[in-house]
């Protein structure tokens, strides 16, 4: 076997909020764990930045809902506190060339259209209720329904081009992705998992209803203080050797230098298109292997312009943009709760995250300026500073905010998300039955591979029937 | 604030548009419940039922055991019944609540847009 750096019972793979709540759980099951983080930093997906002038920027998961109790009860351990996003005046629809203005959950320039959309997202909400959380393979017709499209139902039932592009930006914010990119199947267990459409796509009641003062990788950075020298930065795991009863994890430091550790199990706290890019040894089994495969990242670029004040509420504006054209599908207020300056947070989603990217970064950046400006006004295009994180730049990560599923492959091939391959579990928010996607469901899959690791070594906390 | 008279005059002219409204008449097909709605400001009571894709006449009084109950002020439930407050901007801003299972307050929620978008 050679030498190993960290001999212990569990080494965790990746210092997201994954990684991080399963570790913590182990720890307090008295358990022995070590954290592997690829990154100098922890956090994964939630990465709390300063910009040159001094601004807080959000460059990945930001927002806290109702019914994301876990996420809350970890802020509320570490102090962390919230406020509501800034929600107060209308919104800009973008539709056709032409700017309107809206109140409410959806854009109204075309109130049959309009009327529609919301009928359709009704029919498709409901539709997503009856996908079954923890095995949605076993839902009614579920190989139909991943034998096709989100793009290919929203076709079906969606006739008025207006209410289709409202639809269409609300899928590109939610999953990173175009509608003809998803499997029906997994996107309806995914809209189910969060509440529905209306509920993911909502600021007050909804997915965005509230932020974290002082940024929401905080709660990562409290999680890891706390795990102390368990914790091991800037030492990407490159391979995994495995047996029945051991792991080695072999991890390459920025000097060049080995790391391995031994350990009785693993957690994987990955996503699976990164997990995948490991050299497993033995070989992971087929079906989870092609499951990696078959699960591509999202394709996001986060933007953040920073103004010197948020002019656009003195007009009565949220902040917030729906748009058919352009850079941005979605953005929002994303200012400090004390509007010490003026924040807008946008999404540049899917076909137009890659069209983007392959124009460069100069014809982006000018492409979101022109597109702030054509919304709120010339001042917008005119930003003192314009922060974009192009998730899918990111090795460690490939994309976000989130894997999704192509048609054929969450039916046949899903029930290898949450399998255990013999001392391998494992977790991140892709795994998650509730919220996944989001924070909430990261905190809970690193929850539940903990609890299969406490009861396989025979420790507390487990589902009680460990064995050795 | 409204009265009594005000509110069953602007429920009556919502429940005429409703019952007509083909789309909203499709959303409520196999959806017979009882809703009952409370105003905040005049602590008036009323419900009303949907049975066969149709809305009910409102009978004042409390409710017995209802599947769904909307809170909102007397002038906020005639503004809405009259087709001149969009549902959505009360429920955004908590001024009109919903109670019920999560279905039903996913139908009401989305049939009460639906109502306004398509007056």
């Amino acid at each position: 076997m050679g030498s190993v750096d960290r001999e212990c019972e569990v080494v965790v793979v990746g210092a997201g909020f994954a990684g991080l709540a399963a570790a913590r759980r182990l720890a307090a099951d008295g358990v022995d764990v070590v954290v592997v983080e690829a990154r100098e930093r922890v956090g994964g997906r939630s990465w709390t930045d300063t910009t040159a002038a001094g601004a807080t920027v959000e460059r990945g998961g930001q927002w806290i809902g109702p019914t994301q109790h876990r996420l809350q009860a970890l802020a509320d351990e570490l102090g962390v506190v919230t406020f509501p996003t800034y929600t107060a005046g209308q919104a800009v629809e973008w539709r056709d060339g032409a700017r309107h203005l809206y109140s409410g959950l959806v854009p109204t320039s075309d109130p049959a259209a309009a009327a529609e959309g919301v009928a359709a997202i009704l029919d498709l909400d409901l539709a997503a209720f009856e996908v079954p959380l923890d095995a949605p393979w076993t839902a009614a017709g579920a190989a139909d329904l991943d034998a096709t499209t989100l793009g290919g139902w929203l076709t079906d039932h969606v006739g008025a081009p207006a209410a289709r592009a409202v639809i269409d930006v609300a899928v590109k914010a939610v999953f990173g992705a175009e509608p003809a990119e998803l499997s029906l199947l997994f996107a309806l267990f995914y809209l189910h998992a969060g509440g529905g459409l209306t509920t993911l796509a909502r600021t007050t009641g909804g997915a965005q209803e509230r932020r974290f003062v002082g940024g929401s990788q905080q709660l990562a950075v409290g999680m890891a203080a706390a795990l102390g020298d368990r914790v091991v930065l800037s030492a990407p795991v490159e391979a995994v050797d495995h047996g029945d009863d051991h792991v080695v994890v072999a991890a390459r430091r920025s000097d060049g230098a080995g790391w391995r550790a031994r350990a009785r199990r693993a957690v994987v706290a990955m996503p699976p298109a990164v997990s995948a890019q490991l050299r497993w040894s033995p070989p992971l089994p087929g079906v989870r292997d092609q499951l990696s495969m078959r699960m591509p990242m999202g394709a996001v670029t986060k933007v953040h312009a920073l103004y010197d004040r948020p002019f656009w509420r003195d007009d009565g504006l949220n902040g917030q943009l729906v748009s058919d054209e352009g850079a941005l599908c979605s953005t929002f207020d994303d200012s400090p709760p004390d509007g010490s300056h003026g924040a807008i947070v946008g999404f540049v989603a899917g076909d137009d995250c890659r069209r983007l990217e392959r124009l460069g970064p100069a014809a982006r950046r000018q492409a979101v300026l022109a597109e702030l400006g054509r919304a709120f006004g010339q001042q917008a295009a005119a930003p003192l500073e314009l922060v974009e994180q192009h998730w899918p730049a990111e090795v460690h990560t490939r994309g976000g905010p989130v894997a999704i599923c192509v048609p054929g492959t969450f039916g046949a091939l899903g029930p290898a998300l949450r399998e255990p391959v013999g001392p391998i579990h494992w977790a991140g928010t892709e795994t998650a039955t509730e919220w996944c996607g989001y924070m909430e469901g990261a905190l809970s899959s690193g929850e539940r591979a903990a609890a299969e690791v406490s009861s396989a070594l025979g420790r507390g906390g487990g589902h009680g029937d460990g064995h050795p | 604030m409204a009265t009594r008279e005000e509110i069953a005059e602007a429920y009556a002219d919502w429940r005429g548009r409703s019952n007509a409204n083909e789309r909203l008449k499709k959303m409520a097909r196999g959806w017979d419940r009882v809703i009952h709605f409370r105003t905040t400001d005049t602590a008036e009571g009323f419900t009303v039922e949907v049975r066969d894709q149709q809305l009910s006449d409102l009978a004042f009084g409390p409710a017995d055991r209802p599947d769904v109950i909307v809170t909102a002020t007397s002038e906020d439930l005639c503004d809405m019944f009259w087709g001149d407050l969009n549902p959505s901007e009360r429920y955004m801003t908590g001024e009109i609540t919903l109670a019920g299972s999560q279905h039903d307050v996913m139908r009401i929620d989305a049939m009460t847009m639906v109502a306004f978008l398509d007056r």
